[in-house]
């Protein structure tokens, strides 16, 4: 009886610490990138990419999202779609050549969205690497919204809850698949695989190719790439 | 390479914290800056009776920071996920640690607001299931009292880091923020806070406690303009992001809102009422609710344009 009481004492106690220094722990912990792991990426090449709007469709279907939403918009920069107007040169009749660029997650390796998410809803996927949302716990209160420097979540009417480019972790990828825009791409604009593979076709391409990231002043380390139509004289 | 290729497009469509949270900031800036200033006058000065002021800063405090709550749950898109920010916690989220932070200080709060309307309580025959509640728990009275001190100072501030986390928008993402809300949470709760003392606790216009306050009103002001200009000298000598930014101090309805509310509401007219009118005015109780009013209207006008403001001119 005694001992058992003392145990349970211990375990309080052990159970009470822990709850206080796990946490000192945690917020020091820095995310760290362990070289066996996976880091997938994306490339969007711009060159290649028609403005068609498969990938918004598949992706819309693929991941059971509400009427005409999905998880990636198509920004036109330039080019005459018949009867808009293009936002390069402003006439609606142009030859300026057709731009298109894919705004969606960034799949940032330092995210500020799982940093602020207080529930831990927005947060890191163990063993891909992948920021993804654990749709249980989010409690809507759209911080992350405000804190992802691209603007690239929203809240998902039906659900109510945030929602993110996943690279469709869950609907796709876990079945071994590609990400649905990328497999629905009939021009090749869309490019995914893991950079830390290096016979990967992304590393190959990535070797080769000049690419960019998005606004890189904001220190987030997109995993997303793009090669720009380079012109001189446009 | 960088730079030549970019994106102005967002998928979240709009404002992703709208004015309710504004309010929310402007009731917890307004709770705990109604206790600390209390608290700071009565450990300062060793009261141990319940002053008119200690009564109505803790009522004040009471009242806003739950009207902020209800603000906070109805802000989420779906109000019923509230319990989930109670059950899951990220430390490195500033919300994560403000929600634990309010977690204490509301019940204290609530706590030392028994003790300091203890008389008024005896008063009211439906409330004296509370009397043996307060008589239980009198032995707290004075550790609840320190720890809410703290914790009061860390929610004024804790309001600033919560949205000066936000890396996308340079009016919000300044390190004076938190400051700015300490100071302006401060000023404001004072303003109301003996607003109500007069109001409701019947102390006097020129009770030792009011004159702290008065001595203690200025130099809030002063650190609280001195803050905001800081704010705009950052901005405007700061990187090209930021000196955009700057826009919003004359251009557009928020920059109407910045200099009508804020400095011409919040600043000037109270200075005005003290010092451009008559001794007997300005020592009235009309001049004391008059300028009271300013203080509040121009920190729910600071709140406001920080948000909007902030939000609409994103990098
Ligand atoms: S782009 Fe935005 S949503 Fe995606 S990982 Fe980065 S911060 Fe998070
Ligand atoms: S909206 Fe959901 S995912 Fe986003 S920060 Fe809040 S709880 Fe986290």
């Amino acid at each position: 009886m005694s001992e058992n009481l003392e145990r349970r004492r211990f375990l309080k106690c052990l159970g009470a610490s822990s709850l206080i220094i796990a946490p000192l722990g945690c917020s020091s912990v820095k995310e760290e990138e362990s070289s066996n792991k996976p880091h997938y990426v994306m490339v969007f090449d711009q060159n290649k990419c028609i403005g068609c709007g498969d990938c918004k469709d598949a992706c819309n279907k693929t991941n059971n999202l509400p009427e005409g939403k999905s998880r990636l918009l198509l920004e036109q920069q330039s080019g005459g779609v018949a009867g808009e107007i293009c936002p390069h040169c402003g006439k609606t009749e142009c030859d300026c050549e057709r731009k298109y660029v894919r705004v969606s997650c960034q799949q940032c390796k330092n995210a500020p969205c799982v940093t602020v998410c207080p529930t831990g809803a927005a947060h890191r996927d163990e063993k891909t690497g992948i920021v993804t949302m654990d749709a249980s716990k989010c409690a809507g209160c759209k911080y992350c919204i405000g804190a992802c420097p691209y603007d690239a979540r929203f809240i998902n009417k039906e659900t109510d809850v945030a929602d993110n480019c996943d690279f469709c972790l869950n609907t796709k990828l876990s079945k071994g698949e590609l990400p649905a825009c990328v497999e629905s791409c009939r021009h090749d604009a869309l490019i995914f695989g893991d950079a830390n593979d290096p016979t990967s076709y992304v590393s190959k391409l990535l070797r080769v190719k000049d690419s960019v990231r998005m606004k890189p002043g904001f220190g987030t380390e997109p995993s997303l790439r793009y090669i720009p139509i380079v012109k001189v004289g446009v | 390479m960088d730079g030549s290729i970019e994106f102005t497009m967002g998928l979240s469509q709009g404002i992703a914290w709208p004015w309710p949270i504004a309010v929310y900031l402007f009731f917890a800036g307004i709770s705990g800056g109604a206790l600390s200033i209390a608290l700071f006058i009565r450990f300062f000065k060793k009261q141990t009776t319940n002053t008119p002021f200690l009564k109505a800063a803790c009522l004040t405090s009471l009242v806003t920071i739950s009207l902020g709550m209800i603000c906070l749950v109805f802000d989420l898109t779906n109000p019923l996920f509230f319990w989930r920010i109670l059950v899951f916690y990220n430390l490195n989220s500033v919300m994560s640690v403000g929600v634990l932070a309010l977690n204490a200080y509301i019940p204290l709060v609530a706590l030392i607001t028994l003790f300091a309307m203890e008389d008024e309580i005896k008063r009211i025959p439906a409330l004296s299931f509370l009397l043996p509640i307060i008589e239980k728990l009198r032995c707290l009275r004075s550790p609840a009292e320190k720890a809410v001190l703290v914790l009061a100072m860390s929610v004024c501030a804790y309001t600033g880091f919560l949205i000066s986390a936000l890396i996308r928008f340079p009016i919000i993402n300044t390190s004076v923020l938190p400051a700015l809300f300490v100071a302006s949470g401060l000023s404001a709760g004072a303003a109301v806070a003996k607003m109500v003392a007069v109001g409701v606790f019947k102390e006097e216009l020129h009770s030792p406690d009011m004159k702290v306050l008065h001595g203690a009103e200025w130099p809030i002001m002063a650190a609280e303009i001195l803050f905001i200009f800081m704010l705009a000298m950052s901005l405007f000598s700061g990187n090209a992001g930021m000196q955009s930014a700057f826009a919003a101090f004359h251009t557009g309805n928020w920059a109407g809102v910045f200099w009508i509310g804020v400095v011409g509401i919040g600043f000037v007219a109270p200075l005005l009422l003290n010092f451009a009118t008559s001794k007997a005015f300005s020592h009235s109780a009309k001049a004391l609710y008059m300028s009271g009013m300013c203080a509040v209207v121009g920190m729910m006008c600071l709140r406001l344009f920080i948000l909007y403001a902030g939000q609409n001119f994103a990098v």
